[in-house]
């Protein structure tokens, strides 16, 4: 490969021996099958947004399924506890917030 | 297909897998890589693919011409080249600024008092088409200066066709990508551990940073400057400093990232831009990609750089900047915005030259905030959807209340993160992938699920398009 030009993927030790695509696949695969189940939610959501044919229905009810089954064995829980939080966060405003809107609005 | 979508994690597992089998004939895999990236294209329009076959086979046969010419006299290879060139830019001239340029015919024919009415279109602008001609151009440049031989017609369409870079950079040039064409990669843990962290990094950049400061602060606040305070104008601008700078960094990461689990090498596109110590110094970390292009091919390549004169040396970086804002949309916002680099770039070489001896520097936290301030104000210009909603903007900054009614506490967390990311250690990325990469697969496979799961449930719903993907 080139070296004239700088890239991040150039790390600043020599590279290691070992082969790194029998490695790599396992690393994919491991994080897919991990989000597969802890992330049953995101699967649904991108299910029920393709366009509606047969299988799309059909993909969608077993969606539908897997996310109770992985809410049931508790593994869809932390996404959602996590998921809970951050919307909470995203609510919180400074105090006072809001004020201007509430005295230009004569009906209030 | 956005990178950070359901949509493309499964089209890429799906290329990953096929492309990686077939690593034993180098010519199958870039054929494999080549319909890929015509499928990931297609996702927004079939029409355009056609587009990118037909422009490729423009620079291939251009630079085939030159070389075959390589014998002949100098004038008939710069012609060619020249024509090549022009056919790149009626390509992008066309799709992207035929609308913008009959607009001021018909005002300046108006104001001469020549009503006339001229031919109007809707024209559609194909995703990514500045960045694949820009390459194409450069293709050609390198060709005729024989920097680069010509490359084979399947590695000049995947040069430009190839999908992590192709609808928003960076603008990897030929002589960094078709060497590495030339034989089938290999993946290493290195590569791999590296090109994980920048995925999940431009993942979470993107999806949480950018989005939730767009969507919350910046979008309201720019579309309606009047009716936001001084507060909120603030916040805004700086919250869209770090929404740009998070949006556009994010693609990079991910598409380095991306091309390196394919097994290429991609060239650094961001290097903390916001702790540059002047214009020049930023221009040097911030899309390094164009930046460097620029310089190469049209502040040196075409307009002569410093050869011709001290005047005609800010003049010649005047022009790089003016035309530099023209390359992201034809719009007067664009223009201003790369006037004011091109003005304060020329500046500081004046100052420079002129600068008495021993005339004490500025402090380096100074440079630094200066620097930032003048490349912040840029950033309203182009943000802003019309010159006068710039200078309101601007102005209410200057006139309007301080009670906040969109900042929350959340976007000043972000702000703060998304300057602060920029005075950590350079290469804090490449120093996590040196401990990562000893790891076994499971455990790295269950750190980035985590991760991403993570980023996942702090995401905003849906993705909006990446910021360059109009450019």
């Amino acid at each position: 490969m080139p070296q004239d030009t700088p890239s991040p993927i150039d790390l600043p030790e020599p590279e290691l021996d070992e082969a790194g695509l029998g490695w790599s696949f396992g690393v994919v695969l491991i994080a897919s099958l991990f989000l597969l189940c802890a992330n049953a939610v995101s699967l649904r959501d991108w299910i029920d947004d393709q366009p509606p044919s047969s299988a799309q229905q059909q993909a969608a009810e077993w969606a539908d399924e897997w996310v109770d089954t992985s809410e049931g064995l508790g593994i869809g829980l932390p996404r959602k506890a996590m998921h809970d939080q951050w919307k909470r966060v995203e609510e919180k405003r400074f105090p006072g917030a809001g004020q201007k809107e509430r005295a230009e609005s004569p009906g209030e | 297909m956005l990178f950070p979508t359901l949509s493309f994690g499964l089209f890429f597992l799906v290329v990953f897998t096929i492309v990686w089998a077939a690593n034993g004939s180098n010519e199958w895999r870039k054929i494999l890589l080549l319909v890929a990236s015509w499928v990931f294209y297609g996702a927004w329009d079939w029409r355009f693919v056609a587009l990118l076959i037909g422009s490729a086979l423009l620079n291939w046969g251009s630079a085939e011409l030159i070389w075959y010419n390589r014998e002949a006299s100098a004038a008939r290879r710069r012609a060619i080249m020249i024509a090549g060139v022009t056919g790149n830019l009626l390509i992008l001239g066309f799709f992207k600024y035929y609308g913008f340029f009959v607009e001021q015919l018909g005002d300046i024919l108006h104001a001469a008092g020549y009503a006339r009415d001229l031919p109007l279109m809707q024209v559609v602008l194909p995703v990514g088409i500045s960045f694949f001609t820009f390459q194409g151009m450069s293709y050609l440049a390198d060709v005729h200066a024989e920097r680069l031989a010509p490359a084979k017609l399947l590695d000049v369409t995947l040069l430009m066709s190839f999908f992590p870079h192709l609808v928003a950079g960076p603008i990897v040039r030929g002589s960094d990508l078709l060497p590495q064409f030339e034989e089938s990669p290999r993946l290493t843990r290195d590569m791999a551990s590296i090109g994980l962290i920048l995925i999940v990094w431009g993942l979470f950049k993107k999806a949480v940073v950018a989005s939730e400061l767009s969507t919350g602060l910046v979008d309201p606040v720019f579309f309606d400057p009047a009716a936001h305070s001084r507060l909120d104008l603030i916040a805004a601008a700086y919250g869209y400093a770090v929404q740009i700078y998070c949006d556009f960094s994010a693609y990079s990461d991910m598409a380095i990232g991306i091309a390196a689990l394919l097994g290429y090498r991609f060239p650094l596109n961001f290097n903390q831009p916001y702790r540059a110590q002047s214009l020049q110094d930023f221009w040097r970390r911030w899309h390094i990609s164009l930046s460097s292009w620029l310089r190469d091919y049209l502040y040196i390549g075409a307009l002569g750089g410093s050869r011709r004169g001290f005047a005609r040396q800010c003049i010649n970086l005047m022009l790089t900047m003016l035309l530099g804002g023209l390359w992201h949309g034809a719009k007067w916002t664009f223009v201003i915005w790369g006037g004011l680099h091109g003005g304060v770039l020329a500046l500081e070489r004046i100052w420079d030259r002129i600068r008495p001896e021993g005339f004490p520097r500025l402090p380096r936290v100074v440079g630094i905030l200066i620097t930032f301030h003048i490349v912040l104000v840029g950033w309203i210009f182009f943000r802003a959807e019309s010159f006068d909603a710039a200078i309101a903007f601007l102005r209410g900054i200057g006139t309007a209340g301080v009670a906040s009614d969109v900042l929350t506490p959340l976007a000043c967390v972000l702000i703060l993160f998304g300057m602060a990311i920029h005075f950590t250690p350079a290469n804090l990325g490449q120093r996590l992938a040196l401990q990562v990469r000893l790891l076994p697969a499971w455990a790295l496979g269950l750190l980035v699920g985590i991760t991403i799961l993570i980023v996942d449930a702090m995401r905003f719903e849906g993705v909006a398009p990446f910021i360059y993907y109009q450019f």
